[in-house]
């Protein structure tokens, strides 16, 4: 059950069982779960209702990314241990320069690259890889998503254009929660 | 009637539970299939714990009126997202999944419950849990059974149309039919005829084949009637010409005999004077053939007496009287007294019985026989004559013992022919008429006479009376 996000947590029922007795349920999500163990969650997630053309990536295996200075450190490897993306095992790679990306699946642009932004995008324009990114305006800037927070409610704009630019087909699933879809 | 109408009211509830459950089926199916879309609408909000999103894509159920709830629960069953139609309204607790399965279904009272997995990518994303009315199945049952019941007494009414028609049409002739068939074979009248009826069934058909039948056999028995009485006719009309003949056979005879007697009391006569008168002049030889003629003579009249008395019985009536046969017998050995003078004869005469006969022609009869009996004992030292009866097939069989001089019991056909001798006339004289004498009696009486006998050990006539035997009254059953 590790595709939804509190199911990472409720692996280890008695863990589970304790913790929600300690905290109540509501309690525990709301305390427990950090920012960044949500969008571990959802990069991951991403990868459900994205489709990549054929021939793209890395072979048998879904590269999930993080250019620059890594914000989720050993959660993302927790959260992806043992998952796959439409049969494919999907593997955490830390990389520092976007040329690196070229094989990724999900690339997650970490603010430490605002500067840089145009220069990555540019650099992976027409490659077929999911840009994410919790930069203010990655998505205006040709950015596919881009977390934005709701209160403490983690939540995602869409880029269509570019996501179709780069001969991804995104789910109409993944837009109908997206809080806005730029076409 | 009866029949179907309970084939009727089976049928309507076969039906009735056959709609229930595919109806049951049908909307578990339909429920099933919309739970499968709003699922699947569902997974990304599940996914991205997107309560709102998913609370919209419950909201799409409003279309359907007979939902009144729904839920989402997430894959470790925590309750994500709710929708219910009346905002009262509390959705009941969902039933469990049970393990290895993906679909639930709970029948309650006036609910239907549908759980169901939500599957994505190979796992489950979440649980969605959709509450139905069933008010709508129930009001359709009802509308249903309605429907049937109206089918029911329309049918019935129909059939009892159709039965009653059917019965003036069918029915009724075929009733009348039978009844004729019946009536027809009871009382043997076949200028009956069984009402035609104005259609062209098979009915009319049968009837009108029936009717043929009758008056062909009617034709046939008419055909059958008249040859019998034609054949009647004839019998009547040959007996007659029969008895005629007979008759002038009869009157032949008798003037025959009557008119032979003349020329032979001629002769006897006139040969009478001749040995008177002149018999001392004649010599020895002339002597004897004058007394042959004599004797010729006198046994030709003999004969002609027997053939007149065997004529006047021919022609005399049979009267019936009771008769005391053992009287009778009684009479007949005294009247022959004059027959056995001078030699014993032992006679064992039984009780016979009292017959119905004519008196005076029993008495030739039983004469007849007797004198017969003690003719042929002439030569035993010790006659034994008996007279007795015995019982036999119902009859009574009266029996004339003697241990006399017998006959061959091959020639015994013979023995009641006219004429007809089974003894030379030196050793026993006779005319050959008696025998045929007593079977016309024993005949006119309606009986049966036969005889049994050996050469030198005696002869046993028997006879019976045929059916008028016995007095009425005394075991004529027997």
């Amino acid at each position: 059950m590790k595709p939804s996000l509190t199911s990472v947590y409720f692996r280890k029922p008695i863990v589970a069982v304790i913790l929600s007795l300690i905290f109540g349920v509501d309690g525990f999500l709301a305390q427990q779960l950090s920012e960044y163990q949500v969008k571990a969650a959802y990069l991951y997630n991403f990868g459900k209702f994205v489709q990549w053309p054929s021939g793209a990536g890395a072979g048998n295996q879904v590269f999930i990314c993080v250019l620059g200075q890594d914000p989720f450190g050993p959660i993302l490897d927790a959260v992806l241990a043992g998952e796959r993306i439409q049969g494919k095992g999907v593997v955490p790679r830390r990389i520092a320069k976007a040329q690196e990306a070229l094989d990724c699946g999900i690339l997650f642009i970490s603010s430490s690259e605002e500067r840089r932004l145009s220069d990555v995008l540019n650099t992976i324009e027409h490659v077929a890889v999911l840009t994410v990114s919790d930069i203010p305006g990655f998505s205006r800037r040709g950015g596919m998503i881009q977390f934005v927070l709701e209160g403490k409610r983690v939540r995602f704009e869409v880029n269509l254009a570019s996501a179709q630019n780069a001969g991804l087909t995104v789910s109409s699933e993944l837009l109908k929660v997206a809080v806005m879809v730029r076409r | 009637m009866i029949v179907s109408g309970a084939a009727l009211l089976l049928a309507g509830a076969a039906f009735l539970v056959y709609d229930l459950v595919t109806f049951r089926e049908t909307m578990a199916s339909s429920l099933s299939i919309q739970a499968e879309i709003i699922g699947s609408g569902s997974v990304s909000a599940l996914e991205f714990d997107d309560t709102r999103s998913a609370k919209a894509t419950l909201s799409a159920l409003k279309a359907s009126p007979s939902i009144l709830s729904a839920a989402i629960y997430t894959s470790d069953h925590r309750s994500f997202a709710d929708y219910t139609r009346d905002p009262e309204h509390r959705m009941p607790l969902p039933p469990e999944i049970p393990a290895g399965k993906t679909e639930v279904q709970s029948f309650q009272d006036e609910h239907l419950i549908l759980g169901k997995a939500i599957p994505f990518q190979g796992k489950t994303a979440g649980f969605i849990y959709i509450e139905s009315d069933l008010t709508e199945l129930n009001d359709r049952l009802t509308h249903y059974a309605g429907i049937v019941a109206g089918i029911l007494v329309v049918s019935l009414l129909a059939a009892l149309l159709i039965s009653s028609l059917s019965k003036r049409a069918i029915s009724t002739p075929v009733i009348h039919l039978a009844e004729m068939v019946r009536v027809v074979s009871r009382e043997k009248n076949y200028s009956l005829r069984a009402t035609a009826i104005n259609s062209r069934s098979e009915l009319a058909e049968l009837i009108d084949a029936f009717n043929e039948m009758l008056s062909q056999i009617q034709e046939r028995d008419g055909a059958l009637e008249k040859a019998r009485d034609e054949l009647e006719h004839r019998v009547a009309e040959r007996t007659a010409e029969l008895a005629a003949v007979n008759k002038e056979l009869e009157a032949f005879s008798y003037s025959v005999s009557h008119d032979l007697r003349a020329p032979l009391r001629h002769i006897d006569g006139f040969s009478l004077i001749l040995a008177q008168k002149y018999g001392p002049a004649l010599d020895a030889p002339a002597q004897q053939y004058l007394k042959r003629i004599r004797d010729g003579a006198r046994h030709m009249g003999q004969l002609v007496d027997d053939l007149l008395g065997m004529a006047q019985i021919g022609r005399q009536e049979v009267v019936r009287k009771s008769v005391d046969l053992h009287a009778l017998v009684k009479d007949a050995v005294r009247d022959l007294q004059s027959e056995w003078d001078g030699r014993r004869i032992e006679w064992k005469i039984g009780a016979l019985p009292v017959l119905s006969c004519d008196p005076n022609l029993m008495k030739i009869a039983i004469v007849n026989l007797l004198s017969n009996a003690v003719k042929y004992t002439r030569k035993c030292e010790d006659a034994v004559i008996e007279a007795d009866h015995f019982q036999q097939a119902g009859q009574t069989v009266i029996f004339i013992r003697d241990n006399g001089a017998g006959f061959e019991q091959e020639y015994a056909h013979k023995l009641f022919g006219v004429f007809q001798r089974l003894h030379r006339s030196e050793d026993f004289e006779g005319t050959g008429v008696g025998l045929a004498t007593v079977q016309r009696i024993i005949q006119k009486h309606g009986g049966r006479i036969w005889a049994e006998g050996k050469v030198d050990e005696g002869a046993v006539f028997f006879f019976t009376l045929g059916a008028h035997d016995r007095q009425s009254g005394r075991d004529s059953l027997r």
